[in-house]
């Protein structure tokens, strides 16, 4: 755990460095105030910083990558995301062939090398990123850049490592994307509560209307209750607390879009207007390490199977 | 104190006592049995010495952190000892009549309700001002000896049993609105009090009717000053919006459990329980957050509208899944379990509507919270 008031000093230097630099940028920024020892030392605190400051800039960066790199304990450059919607790992071990299906963060073209974890052996091989079919996925968010990563290379002897813990990974995943998906939609939220507030029609704000008041409120009390999962998942980030505020995080960000888009009217459709970009960035974030829809498929599932729902989380 | 030890001491201490503890009813029971077992756990409780952490000592209280109270609250709901609703009465009413009675009269009464000796009652609601309390005309008069209280006061929980209430009255012109309430500490059996109980469509008479003729209340029984009504009740109302919901929390959680338990193979939808599971999980992140703040002396004010919203949004939520997977249960079938389940369910239908409606709640939100200004 790291100091309150040297946290709140470093909140500041990361929102001055998110707030001016994307991408490469950006990561030497990071690399500079030390952002990865931050999180060594206090995971919870970086990583929330970060990512619900990288979500309200909509900035991109290879943050993903590198705390992923650290959980499972290996020194990579960048790391296979799990495939669209999905949190299994993005490997495939057969016959001494591994095959990959999965997606990339904007720099992994320029990584050199990437980390895959197997889903069937837990096993890890770092693949160099020539010998993988890298294709661009402009989609629906291009400013994302993420990458298709798709290819099957021959192991080699000695080129997998044992079983890593990739459900820990995924936690972090989950958490961070989480905290990105709330940051976004906050700057939502604060864009359309501006535009109720300026936008006058028969003659006063429509803010005034209660039916547009109760909209942004919904989005505030799904907002906050995320922000509420997140931290209490990050008391012991267990898989299942992390994916259950991935979930609640990712449904909160759809009814974000859904009323903010509503209250901004058709400015809000235009792209003269920035609403777009976030809710571009927090319909593709809510497929990343598990979408809304199967996680909570798989949480009833598992409750259905072992008849137990999960632990109550302890005041 | 801290919580870890008090949450070791008092689990150790409930399971000792488990079988006098437990209610003597089978199922939801009753409003009279429960605030009879209600009034049996908090003089068990008080007299281990449990349910007097987290409060002052002037209302002989062992002080420490209101944790130590949220935790109690929660282990008596989690064991289903207590019908949360009837027992939160004294987490709504405690602290805040604290803050601004008369320390002796605090020291005087608050135990008595600590302790199951006394119940009260909260007497806000009237039949012209529901959501609009602001404009409350339940008069109270000033003369040589006393207040004189006439009027008419409607949903008072548990008048019929209460020996105290807890009335915010008029006594300044009805045009100065909120200035002109004042906060009176009533005895239930003073001359002049009538009681109709209302029947619920839960069938439990839980709130009632209450009228006042000219009714005699000391001017020591003010609590705070003339005029401190609506400050009273603006300190009131964060508490029934926070404190008293990380115990429905944990009953969710039990019931939520329980359902599980009971449902037939392939009565519950995989997907509709998954997202009730997490919605129980987030209104109890939420809470949890909401008690540290609290208990680290935060003012909370407006920001548990959002405790509440989740709350109701999350029960309903709850229990119509469960009239999906047990709709024998919920609608048809005799029994204590049965019954249990048909009331909690219909009395859910309320959360909306009860301690601020949700329309209400979203409005303290939007002006509040979102500063989008006056909406009229």
């Amino acid at each position: 755990m790291i100091e309150r008031g040297d946290l709140e000093l470093f909140g500041r230097s990361l929102r001055q460095a998110v707030d001016g630099a994307t991408g490469a940028e950006l990561d030497a920024a990071l690399d500079e105030l030390g952002w990865i020892d931050v999180v060594r030392a206090d995971p919870a605190a970086g990583i929330s910083l970060l990512f619900s400051l990288q979500g309200r800039a909509l900035a991109t960066s290879s943050a993903l990558d590198r705390l992923l790199a650290l959980r499972l304990g290996l020194e990579v450059p960048a790391v296979v995301l799990p495939a669209t919607g999905r949190w299994a790992a993005p490997g495939t071990v057969t016959g001494g062939r591994l095959a990959v299906d999965g997606l990339g963060t904007a720099t992994i073209g320029d990584a050199g090398a990437v980390l895959v974890v197997a889903e069937d052996d837990g096993s890890a091989t770092t693949v160099e990123t020539g010998s993988l079919d890298l294709h661009p996925l402009p989609g629906i968010d291009p400013a994302l850049g993420l990458v298709r990563v798709r290819g099957e290379v021959a192991l080699g002897a000695g080129d997998r490592t044992g079983r890593v813990d990739w459900s820990s990974a995924v936690a972090w995943g989950q958490l961070a994307v989480g905290h990105e998906l709330v940051g976004a939609s906050r700057r939502m939220l604060e864009l359309a509560r501006r535009h109720a507030l300026d936008r006058v029609q028969f003659g006063q704000p429509i803010a005034r209307f209660q039916a547009v008041r109760h909209r942004l409120a919904e989005t505030l009390v799904a907002l906050d209750l995320a922000d509420a999962a997140l931290e209490a998942a990050w008391l012991d980030p267990t898989p299942e607390s992390a994916a259950i505020a991935k979930a609640v995080a990712g449904r909160a960000g759809r009814t974000a879009t859904r009323h903010c888009q509503q209250v901004m009217g058709a400015i809000g459709f235009t792209t003269e207007h920035d609403l777009h970009r976030y809710i571009r960035r927090v319909l593709v974030l809510e497929q990343l390490f598990g979408g809304t829809a199967p996680l909570t498929r798989h949480l009833g599932e598992e409750i259905l199977d072992r008849r137990r729902v999960p632990a109550a989380i302890p005041l | 104190m801290d919580l870890d030890t008090f949450r070791k001491s008092l689990d150790d201490w409930l399971d000792e006592h488990a079988d006098e503890l437990a209610p003597s009813f089978p199922g939801h029971g009753s409003v009279e049995l429960q605030q009879e077992q209600i009034g049996k756990v908090r003089r068990l409780t008080y007299d281990a010495g449990f349910a007097r952490w987290g409060w002052p000592e002037l209302v002989g209280g062992h002080g420490g952190s209101a944790l130590l109270r949220a935790y109690l609250n929660e282990a008596l709901a989690a064991r289903d000892l207590v019908e949360t609703g009837l027992y939160a009465l004294s987490e709504v009413l405690g602290p805040s009549f604290i803050t601004f009675a008369r320390p002796e009269l605090s020291a005087a009464v608050v135990p008595r309700l600590l302790r199951g000796d006394e119940v009260w009652c909260q007497g806000f609601s009237e039949p012209g001002t529901g959501s609009n309390l602001a404009m409350l005309t339940c008069r109270a008069e000033r003369t040589g000896d006393g207040w004189r209280v006439s009027g008419q006061k409607v949903w008072t929980s548990l008048a019929q049993l209460a020996d105290r209430c807890v009335l915010l009255t008029r006594t300044g012109t009805l045009e100065s609105a909120h200035r002109g309430i004042t906060a009176l500490f009533v005895d239930m059996d003073s001359p002049g009090i009538t009681v109709r109980p209302l029947e619920t469509m839960h069938g439990e008479p839980e709130f009632c009717e209450v009228f006042y003729d000219d009714v005699a209340v000391p001017f020591d029984r003010t609590i705070g000053e003339e005029g401190q009504g609506w400050a009273f009740a603006m300190d009131l109302l964060p508490y029934e919006r926070s404190t008293a919901l990380w115990q429905r929390a944990a009953l969710l959680h039990r019931r939520l459990q329980q359902l599980v338990e009971a449902a037939a193979p392939g009565a519950l939808d995989p997907v509709a329980l998954g997202e009730v599971v997490q919605q129980v999980h987030a209104f109890r992140a939420r809470s949890r957050a909401t008690q540290h703040r609290l208990a680290s002396g935060e003012d909370l004010g407006s920001a548990t509208s959002v405790d509440k919203v989740a709350l109701a949004t999350t029960e309903q939520a709850l229990f119509d899944l469960a009239a999906a997977a047990l709709p024998d249960e919920v609608l048809l079938a005799d029994g204590p379990t049965a019954g249990r389940w048909r009331k909690e369910f219909l009395y859910s239908r309320a959360a909306t509507i009860y301690g601020g409606s949700a329309e209400i709640q979203r409005n303290i939100i939007a002006r509040r919270l979102l500063e989008l200004g006056p909406d009229r």
